[in-house]
């Protein structure tokens, strides 16, 4: 067992040195594709990233990161915080330099031998007596903009912003000339359709209720389990494996989108209400599965301690000393979401989830707007309503 | 047979790697007023907490009345910890609760848990409470939430929360640390009044050799996690100051 507890740090020191130059050369390519094709607008007016053979690019690429890493300290080496300096932290002599330049190159085919060594030391490191370290505390630290790194920072961000503009195809005449095309719908927006009223209200009840069930199933089940998500909570050998399978599945969980999930339910179980409160069920449960457990990690310990030395057993130190600090916070964020999900169910109504949302994506569609218009106004009502009532509670639980 | 007696006491965090108890052994009899005092970081928390086990010392033991503490499973430790009241320097009541619920915390080891799940306590217990808040000289906050209370007012809440236990022992971890030197002294009467009165024998960590002097019938001096003096208050000269304090140290009064 112990051999292997000694292979965690030589992974880590061996992968930073090869995520090091990883950074840069993504940097560096990003740079240069991005770079041309800001240039290739400004001079051709078209989309272009590469201008030059391809082994132009690679070796200008390969050969920068190269230099940077030799003679200056690169983005890849200040985002791992590391820097070359020999093996008394003073700064490497020209000639060092020089060879580190030189024996780069064989560094990285070369990579597998890093793991052979404890510390993970290169070929370049070894070859020229170097070492990539972490700086001394009392390092000199320039100012930004006295950094390659610095400046590096500032060419992504303004390539990255200009090219976006041609990328998007930005084009501000068709913005103003095309619109007296919308006269039409915002004239029947003002005389909304009033004979589907009933309909609406059916539909309109359908989405509240969809989003409804969603929040408290979800309540069910996220409170029990936020407790398991709570870092504070779960110490221990037992505990803690549990913590981070639970905290794996619901960041996984959270980060497929409520809409993602509507897709997925209306291939499960049909379209319909039912499809989309699936939908918001799962992703609220992730949801407050998140919030309350971060609000569980964020209460005070003292009581919990003062309870616990008074006897008390675990439910009791639960009970007595958890609840009360979380239980305002918990429904505090329960309200919150619940908001959420009102707003997010006529929008999982559009992909197949029902309700008002589905009926009035059929109507836009088919250009019936005075249709169209009575619906959103009900939305908008609906919506307006419930984020005031969610406010004012929330207000009072503060 | 004393009433608690610590026995080469060893505590090394993990993180960290500290060592904040080195081998401490010392023995208290009843209705004793001991004194800990030391620099911060001494170790006085640790030792407290180590007593009633809220932190597993890793070697050593713990007697109370000849029962080992430290050998107790979960279960008969909660029953022997009723015992053993604490009051904390930072007062540690939950803040969102009123004070009648604070104070009726100090029953949970002997109210069953079913009962007190359902937040239900026997009628006696209530009148307990009223009798504990009304010696601490709070009945008419018992259903103001504690967060409104002053800082000197939450400590005597958790004074009433220990003696709803009915202890035979109190650890009060730096109880007037966060409180004026007026409100220090009317917090540590209260102490003295479970100590005479009431036969609660008492270990006190303060920060003040002054109010050791005042209140202790006895001081240990913790430094570095040994126990560097262990006497009465009057032992305690200049040169037995500068040993555990430090070259540095001024004597402060607090009157
Ligand atoms: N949970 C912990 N993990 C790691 N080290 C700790 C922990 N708690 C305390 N320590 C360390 O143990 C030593 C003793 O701490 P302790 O809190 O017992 O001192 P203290 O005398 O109560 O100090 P203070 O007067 O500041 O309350 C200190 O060096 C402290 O840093
Ligand atoms: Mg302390």
């Amino acid at each position: 067992m112990n051999w292997i507890a000694s292979l965690a740090p030589r992974f880590a020191a061996a992968g930073r040195r090869l995520s090091i130059p990883l950074a840069d050369l993504l940097v560096l390519a990003y740079l240069w594709a991005i770079g041309t094709c800001f240039t290739s607008f400004i001079l051709y007016g078209e989309e272009a990233y590469l201008l030059v053979p391809w082994w132009v690019m690679a070796l200008a690429v390969v050969e920068g990161a190269a230099l940077w890493e030799s003679f200056g300290v690169s983005l890849g080496m200040r985002l791992f915080g590391r820097w070359l300096s020999r093996e008394d932290d003073s700064s490497p002599s020209l000639g060092q330099r020089l060879g580190y330049w030189l024996s780069w190159h064989l560094s990285l085919p070369l990579f597998p031998l890093s793991f052979l060594d404890h510390e993970g030391q290169t070929v370049a490191e070894r070859l020229t007596g170097t070492v990539l370290r972490e700086p001394p505390a009392d390092a000199p630290r320039g100012r930004w903009y006295r950094t390659s790194s610095g400046w590096a920072i500032l060419l992504i961000l303004f390539l990255t912003s200009g090219a976006a503009f041609g990328i998007t195809k930005v084009n501000l005449s068709a913005l103003i000339k095309g619109a007296p095309k919308t006269a039409k719908f915002w004239r029947s927006l003002a005389s909304p359709d009033t004979s589907i009223l009933t309909l609406g209200l059916k539909l309109l009840l359908e989405t509240f209720f969809m989003a409804m069930m969603a929040t408290v199933f979800a309540v069910v089940i996220a409170g029990p389990v936020s407790f398991l998500a709570a870092r504070n909570l779960m110490r221990g050998p037992l505990a803690r494996p549990v913590y981070f399978v639970v905290r794996a599945i619901s960041s996984l969980t959270r980060s497929v989108d409520a809409i993602i999930w509507a897709i997925i339910f209306a291939v499960w179980v049909g379209m319909g209400s039912f499809c989309g409160a699936l939908a918001l069920w799962i992703h609220s449960i992730a949801d407050l599965i998140k919030l309350y457990s971060e609000q569980l990690e964020s209460i005070d310990p003292g009581p919990l301690e003062a309870v616990a030395a008074a006897g008390a057993s675990r439910l009791e130190v639960i009970r007595y000393g958890i609840i009360p600090q979380i239980i305002n916070p918990y429904l505090s964020f329960t309200l919150y979401r619940w908001d959420i999900n009102v707003r997010m169910a006529t929008v999982i109504g559009v992909v197949g989830g029902g309700g008002i949302g589905w009926r009035l994506a059929a109507h836009l569609r088919s250009w019936q707007f005075p249709e169209a218009s009575m619906l959103t106004i009900l939305v908008v009502a609906l919506v307006w309503a419930i984020d005031y009532v969610s406010a004012r509670l929330r207000a009072k639980l503060a | 047979m004393p009433h608690l007696a610590i026995d080469h006491l060893t505590k090394i965090y993990e993180r960290g790697k500290v060592l904040a108890l080195d081998d401490v052994s010392f023995s208290v009899d009843k209705g004793e007023f001991l004194v800990l005092i030391g620099l911060s970081g001494s170790g006085k928390s640790t030792l407290l907490r180590c007593i009633n086990r809220l932190i597993e010392p890793t070697s050593g033991r713990v007697f109370l009345d000849g029962t080992e503490l430290t050998a107790l499973p979960q279960r008969e430790l909660r029953r022997w910890r009723r015992k053993i009241g604490m009051i904390f320097q930072q007062f540690n009541l939950v803040k969102r609760s009123t004070v009648l619920a604070n104070v009726l915390a100090g029953r949970l080891g002997y109210v069953p848990t079913a009962r007190t799940l359902l937040g239900r306590f026997p009628r006696e217990d209530l009148e307990r409470a009223r009798r504990a808040l009304e010696r601490v000289g709070l009945l008419e906050k018992m259903f103001v939430r504690a967060d409104q209370l002053s800082g000197g007012q939450q400590q005597r809440v958790g004074i009433a929360r220990a003696l709803m236990q009915e202890p035979e022992l109190l650890l009060a971890d730096e109880p007037v640390s966060a409180l004026d030197p007026a409100t220090s002294h009317s917090i540590l009467k209260y102490l003295e009044q479970m100590n005479r009165q009431d036969g609660v024998t008492v270990l006190c960590a303060l920060h003040f050799l002054s109010l050791a002097r005042r209140y202790g019938t006895r001081i240990i001096a913790l430094k570095g996690g040994r126990i560097v003096f262990e006497g009465s208050p009057s032992e305690i000269d200049d040169a037995k100051f500068k040993e555990i304090y430090g070259e540095e140290a001024e004597q402060v009064e607090v009157r």
